[in-house]
């Protein structure tokens, strides 16, 4: 008797340790599923063109990054940093009369997933949805601006 | 159908307690009665065949069968006991037992207080004499008088030739008839 | 015959002769000569009542070993020298009853969601790093031109659009002039 007792003891403890574990791994994936309340944005605005040969100090960051395009100058224009809530709308303007709007959609695997719209006046042209690394950055270029061409950098990072 | 020793063995190696406690359960008595006859003294001969038996367990595995598992777990318990014997040799405020009361009774309801008196005296006398004996020699007569191993098997247990048992033997018996003679 | 062996040499040999360890004719020499020498005879008798006496004395000293007892303490012996993840595997074992294989189950779907549930970072060491990729999941460009590539050196995303003619004609040129990579 007393060993069947001990047995079921044994049991009861043994599923529920193995319960907790299954649950708190369960947390877990949903914990990383919410993931952060807010995400911050950076937003750089770039000139590249053939016009002289100067390469903007403030861009050193990115000077191996800039390098595929060949251009020979590239002037920071402006850069600017905005905090904005999940599913929220971050509007940027660009030079030229266009805008950006970024719109955080999802945080997973230290990942962010941005909605990016390029916009001229009305018109919209481009739409993207792009998934990149916490912390991470990718370039969006081609716009012509003066004499040479805009490219935005564009980063994300969980606060 | 009882299973052999070797079979026990195997199935100890295998990781199967059961096994091992059929061993202790066949050899216990004999290894304690070795390990008595040398230490003289119960509760430290019950410690080494307890020691001699957790050894076997735990060096199960490294033993090839090339001799008996009883040989072997004799030769544990009598090295065991001897190292006890040194040990109280070397401090010597570690007393044998002493005349104690006998367990497992003499004759109570002997009308002849004399003959008990006699007895007891007797196997004082006994306890003095392989106290006096020296550990190899206490060894080999544990070995042949409480076990009836052959000269062949003591020589294996205590890893000597049969010539050097026979010797042994024949200098403890000539000093216990010299010490008991009277009483004998 | 046992003028062959005098009294001094049987008693060398009685404890062997006792003790079953003679061969047959030395054996035979020594049983003769006992019959006939009463001192020899006297010898043996006082051998025999050594060993009982010992005998005796031994396994009164030794009493009853009760073998519950004795097991009892050689078990707790054994079980203090077991490493602890030892006991504890023969203490859950019993009461889960599911085996090697059900334990090698249950640990492999732990372990599973384990890694599953673990950040990117370090899941990349199981499947093999995707790290600082940024994936394009979609893109409309409205009717205009874009190409989306990836700089090798530095792994950045880069995504170019063509949105009029002279930036068209603009990124032709680079194309052909340059080695990036589509």
């Amino acid at each position: 008797m007393m060993k069947l007792k001990k047995n079921l003891i044994r049991k009861i403890l043994l599923f529920s340790l193995w319960s907790v574990l299954i649950a708190a791994s369960g947390v877990v994936q949903a914990g990383q599923a919410d993931g952060p309340k807010s995400i911050q944005l950076k937003i750089g605005t770039i000139l590249a063109s053939n016009e002289g040969k100067n390469f903007d100090p403030r861009l050193s960051a990115m000077k191996s990054q800039l390098n595929v395009f060949k251009y020979q100058s590239y002037q920071l224009l402006k850069e600017e940093a905005k905090v904005v809530l999940w599913k929220g709308n971050a509007a940027f303007e660009i030079p030229g009369g266009r805008s950006l709007t970024v719109t955080p959609q999802e945080y997973r695997d230290n990942r962010i997933s941005l909605k990016v719209r390029l916009m001229k006046g009305d018109q919209s042209f481009l739409d993207t949805v792009v998934r990149l690394r916490n912390g991470g950055r990718f370039l969006l270029g081609g716009p012509a601006h003066e004499t040479g061409v805009l490219i935005l950098s564009i980063g994300a990072s969980t606060r | 159908m009882e299973s052999s020793d070797q079979d026990l063995v195997d199935r100890c190696r295998e990781g199967d307690q059961s096994a091992f406690r059929e061993l202790a359960a066949r050899y216990y008595q004999k290894v304690f009665m070795v390990a008595l006859g040398i230490l003289n003294h119960r509760e430290d001969a019950q410690e080494v065949a307890q020691e001699a038996f957790f050894k076997a367990y735990t060096k199960i595995k490294g033993f090839h069968g090339r001799s008996s598992f009883y040989t072997w777990i004799y030769r544990i318990a009598v090295n065991l006991s001897l190292d006890v014997q040194r040990h109280r040799k070397r401090n010597p405020i570690e007393q044998t037992e002493a005349a104690d009361p006998i367990e497992g009774e003499a004759d109570r309801s002997s009308s002849e207080p004399y003959n008990d008196l006699c007895n007891q005296k007797l196997r004082e006398e006994i306890f003095q004499a392989i106290d006096e004996l020296r550990p190899e020699h206490r060894a080999v007569m544990t070995l042949r008088v409480l076990e009836g191993l052959s000269y062949k098997e003591i020589g294996r247990v205590l890893g000597c030739p049969e010539g050097t048992v026979m010797s042994r033997l024949h200098y403890a018996r000539k000093q216990l008839q010299e010490k008991l003679g009277p009483w004998l | 015959m046992s003028q062959t062996i005098n009294c001094e040499g049987v008693k060398k040999l009685l404890g062997a002769w006792w003790d079953g360890e003679l061969g047959g004719d030395e054996a035979g020499v020594v049983r003769e000569h006992l019959e006939l020498c009463p001192s020899c005879r006297s010898e043996a008798e006082k051998l025999e009542r050594l060993h009982n006496s010992i005998r005796e004395a031994l396994k009164e000293r030794a009493g009853e070993i009760r073998f519950d007892v004795f097991w009892a303490g050689l078990e707790k012996r054994i079980e203090e020298k077991r490493p602890w993840w030892a006991r504890l595997a023969d203490w859950a074992n019993p009461a889960f009853g599911l085996g090697r294989i059900g334990w090698a189950i249950s640990l492999a779907v732990i372990l599973a969601i384990g890694v599953l549930s673990l950040p990117d970072s370090y899941r990349a060491w199981f499947f093999g790093s995707n790290r600082g990729r940024t994936r394009i999941e979609s893109i409309d460009a409205h009717g205009f031109n874009v190409a989306v590539f990836r700089e090798a050196q530095t792994r950045t995303t880069v995504i170019w659009l063509f949105s009029d003619e002279e930036s068209n004609d603009e990124a032709q040129e680079e194309s052909d002039s340059e080695n990036l990579t589509l």
